[in-house]
């Protein structure tokens, strides 16, 4: 019975820890929502007494932010476009390839996630204004190329890793051109974790704000910076209101990567997974 | 180029191996420059003589340490301390807490509720950390209706104790999600039969978990271990919003050099050595951990 | 004789499906007990229960007098043999071995002395310092009878123990497994879905269909005597002649009018003129003659057909006769030299009434 009774205590620790871990990631984001209704000017005692749309309406009507949401707009689907293509076919020669210096090019590319983003930033202001670039918007998608790069090689390498050679050996003997073999075989079966990659290349860079930091001027701003300027600025409820907006797009995204490469997929290879 | 041309072992001979090249022609061509530049850049800069009030490191100056030298500083020491401890601090928190939700996900959920939980760990991550920061300040910050949950842990909310737990709270959010979710595919490779068999051999059910499904994960958490701490110590966003000016990372320190002082050759030196010191815990841990691993099975 | 295992009335849903229902069975002190069944059948469910990995809904699990349905699995002392073998791949041999003594209670000084008897006892010395993954199946296979033999439980559970080696090694495992247990005199059941492995292994066969017990007998009786067409089938081949008794011979037989022709039964099993009824004749008992042979002695039974298909096993022959109404008829013979019989030719096949199994007509069943 002594082993029942360890087991009893051994679990509540179990889920008592499951429960804090919860409630921990919980209790913030609901209060962000609840805030965002607030009526109040000034951040008073929770949960608010009166309650409107204020935030959201100062939010939408400010060319503030318009200004940010359009710059992250651009950089993030520039920077996905590029990485996206040039990522998906860097994995597959990965994948493909028995060439010597095969690792460590892999590992070069996978880089970016280690790198620490702020030696990111500051490397790419000092090379962009070296090569004489100084305006924000191709410094900034020049930053995002690199952090976005690498989600799709793995996401893509991830989905390549379970196929076998055979198909596209199949297709060659059928008489089809590496290339026709490559564009009808090799990338429609890569598909799923091409387009899982992309998801993850646009949401890293659009919620990305170290090395747009760096790489922002004043007329050009990313959303996040700007969001950032506001926040050490004064405690303003928009950003509340803002990251509710957040919050539904994140859900949207999730439901959209859950219908087209399925969640259990994409965590049973593991966001980051191992290097290989 | 130079790999694509010498791929002699290719699978499919060397007209597919002309099509590696050209598959990687983009990436060689494109991206590899985009990244090595910055690099290189950087570590030339790091190298000049700094001159106050000039924005950039002296042009044709001679070659110089002193940059990486100075950081010896005592001065410059509790900021590497703090960056370090507290990452230490964070990642041991978001496994703690991280390890168990994986496990019941992969073990002990019904298929729905292991989705929803797969789903809601993915938003976690995918959430702004902007949004993040501010949630949590509104939480459980001074004017949030938390701001005593600080008491649980011995810190008096309004000594600055307490900013350095801001900090850590914003980097659990983001790094307990990343540790659970690399912990999943862990325990997925754990063979569930091998729990049955230490009940079946007489073993409680809390014993037969440790000694088998968590020291078999043992590797496992040790790499998601790495992947949350290179994570928290290479954060800016977070001290420098939550820290408040108190609780300062090395990356604060690259980060001021550049906006408050414009001391670019100092922020270069230090931006080198964070990335060194980064991508050695990473590689070279990650290496560790997969040798003694491989070890351990033949 | 002890019982050592009472199962009464067990059930077992997962949801809307019914994987155990209502299985009673028991299992005396040394026998050995095959549950065997086609996979699904709620057999590896049923072995779970006795394990404590799963609660029954309902019935009870009684253990050497005791009731143990509601008991944790540390609180049986059931071995288990799993199907993958389940090795600790993170201990040795030795530390494998050692792991259920030191959770149930051996004083540690016996530990080295008795991991070293149990691995001689299956055939394995010297192997204890070894990895899982440095072992072969066969091997890994052994280390953990071991593993579970070494508590010395009450009840041995083998799941599908030889289903992960290859052919030549399995019927090799087979003999030497059966060795093992009738010497240490334990307690087993081995859940099975293939009846060779059964048949060979068992002293008495649960043969199991669809969460129920089809039948429970010896393997001669369960091939000799089926109760139940499933049982028929799925022990060996069959070949099925239905229809309506006729009359009651002068010889003590009687005769079935089926679509294949007259079929000469003995008249046991309690039926009378004018039940349905399904008869059941082993292929190994039909013989093939020629299509002249006119006179059929008395309780024989002659159907004539054509050669449909040849097969050639080298010890048995297999010839497929098809009738005028279309059926097949199988037959199996020793093979003693000579060409094999030519498709297309005229035969007959001839069976005695005494090889034929009665069973009530079910509804269509293929």
């Amino acid at each position: 019975m002594s082993k029942r009774y360890a087991d009893a205590f051994f679990f509540t620790g179990y889920y008592g820890l499951i429960a804090l871990a919860i409630l921990f990631a919980l209790i913030p984001i609901v209060i962000a929502v609840v805030l965002s209704f607030d009526n109040r000017t000034f951040i008073g005692p929770f949960p608010p007494t009166d309650w409107s749309f204020r935030w959201y309406e100062e939010f939408l009507t400010s060319d503030y932010y318009h200004q940010g949401l359009k710059t992250s707009l651009i950089v993030s689907s520039t920077a996905t476009l590029f990485s996206t293509v040039i990522g998906a076919l860097t994995a597959i020669a990965i994948d493909r390839g028995r060439f010597w210096g095969r690792g460590v090019l892999q590992s070069l590319f996978i880089s970016p996630l280690v790198i620490p983003t702020v030696v990111i930033g500051f490397g790419v202001l000092m090379f962009a204004s070296r090569l004489g670039i100084v305006d924000g918007l191709p410094r900034l998608i020049m930053g995002h190329i690199i952090i976005t790069f690498p989600y799709v090689v793995r996401t893509t390498l991830a989905a390549l890793i379970g196929l076998r050679p055979s198909y596209f050996e199949a297709a060659l003997s059928l008489g089809a051109t590496p290339y026709q073999a490559l564009w009808h075989i090799t990338i429609p079966l890569a598909r799923t974790g091409i387009i899982a990659g992309a998801i993850f290349a646009f949401v890293m860079s659009f919620d990305e704000v170290a090395v747009s930091l760096f790489l922002s001027d004043p007329f050009t701003y990313t959303l996040p910076v700007a969001l950032l300027a506001q926040m050490r600025a004064n405690l303003n409820l928009t950003i509340a209101a803002v990251s509710v907006i957040f919050i539904i797009v994140t859900i949207v995204l999730i439901w959209a990567l859950d219908r087209i490469a399925g969640l259990d997929k994409i965590v049973g290879q593991g966001v980051y997974g191992r290097i290989r | 180029m130079a790999f694509a041309r010498t791929s002699a072992g290719s699978r499919s001979g060397t007209r597919a191996s002309r099509v590696n090249g050209v598959l990687l022609l983009p990436a060689l061509v494109l991206f590899l420059p985009l990244l090595i530049g910055p690099l290189a850049v950087l570590l030339d800069e790091s190298l000049k003589p700094y001159e106050a009030g000039r924005i950039g490191g002296t042009e044709g100056a001679e070659l110089t340490f002193e940059n990486y030298t100075e950081l010896a500083d005592p001065a410059y020491v509790h900021y590497f301390l703090d960056t370090f401890r507290i990452g230490l601090i964070v990642t041991l928190a978001a496994i703690l807490l991280g390890y168990p939700i994986a496990h019941f996900i992969v073990r002990k959920a019904s298929p729905w509720l292991a989705k929803l939980l797969i789903a809601s760990l993915i938003g976690m991550l995918f959430l702004s950390l902007i949004v993040r920061i501010y949630a949590i300040s509104m939480a459980y910050g001074p004017l949030g209706p938390f701001n005593d949950v600080s008491w649980l842990f011995g810190i008096d909310p309004r000594s600055p104790a307490k900013t350095e737990l801001m900090v850590i709270f914003g980097l659990l959010h983001t790094v307990l999600p990343l540790v659970a979710i690399t912990l999943i595919s862990t325990i997925q490779n754990i063979n569930p039969r091998l729990e049955d068999a230490a009940l079946s051999l007489g073993a409680p059910r809390w014993k037969a978990f440790t000694s088998i499904t968590l020291i078999m994960s043992l590797p496992g958490i040790l790499s998601a271990g790495i992947i949350g701490y290179a994570f928290c110590i290479s954060n800016l966003v977070v001290p420098l919003i939550l820290g408040k000016g108190f609780v300062l990372f090395v990356s604060n320190l690259i980060y001021f050099r550049f906006s408050e002082i414009s001391n670019f050759p100092s922020g270069a030196a230090i931006s080198i050595l964070m990335m060194l010191i980064s991508l050695t815990i990473f590689y070279g841990l990650m290496r560790l951990v997969r040798d003694k691993n491989g070890e351990a099975r033949e | 004789m002890t019982t050592v295992l009472d199962l009464q009335s067990i059930e077992k849903s997962f949801g809307a499906v019914r994987a155990v229902d209502g299985v009673s069975f028991d299992v005396a002190r040394g026998e050995i007990v095959a549950l065997l069944g086609p996979s699904g059948c709620g057999k590896t469910t049923t072995l779970r229960l006795i394990a404590g990995f799963e609660q029954p809904d309902g019935g009870r699990i009684v253990m050497n007098g005791v009731d143990v349905a509601l008991r944790e699995p540390y609180e049986r002392n059931v071995g288990l043999v799993f199907q993958d073998y389940a090795l600790f791949p993170h201990m040795t041999v030795a530390q494998n071995i050692a792991f259920g003594m030191k959770h149930r209670g051996t004083p540690r000084a016996e530990i080295p002395k008795k991991t070293a008897e149990v691995l001689e006892r299956v055939h394995l010395s010297g192997v204890e310092k070894r990895w899982p993954s440095q072992l072969s199946g066969g091997q890994q296979q052994r280390v953990a009878l071991a593993r579970a033999l070494v508590t010395e439980p009450d009840l041995m559970l083998l799941d599908e123990p030889l289903s992960n080696l290859d052919a030549k090694l399995r019927h090799h495992l087979r003999i030497e497994l059966r060795e093992i247990l009738s010497k240490t005199g334990s307690t087993t059941i081995i859940v099975t879905h293939d009846q060779e492995e059964a048949m060979g292994l068992a002293d008495r066969i649960v043969l199991m269909n669809a969460g129920r017990i089809e039948q429970i007998d010896t393997p001669e009786r369960l091939y000799a005597e089926p109760k139940t067409r499933f049982s028929a089938d799925f022990i060996g081949q069959s070949n099925w002649f239905e229809g309506t008794v006729r009359g009651d011979g002068a010889d003590g037989t009687a005769q079935v009018d089926t679509p294949a022709g007259p079929v000469s039964i003995p008249l046991v099993n309690g039926f009378a003129a004018g039940d349905r009824i399904a008869v059941c004749v082993r292929p190994e008992r039909i013989t093939l003659t020629g299509p002249d042979l006119e006179s059929t002695a008395p309780g024989q039974t002659r159907v004539a057909g054509t050669v449909d298909a040849v097969e050639m096993l080298g010890s048995d022959i297999r010839v497929w006769l098809k009738t005028a109404n279309g059926a097949q008829i199988q037959s199996s013979t020793k093979y003693l030299g000579g060409p094999r019989p030519k498709v297309g030719t005229k035969a007959a096949a001839c069976f005695n009434a005494a090889d034929c199994i009665l069973l009530e007509a079910e509804g269509k069943r293929e």
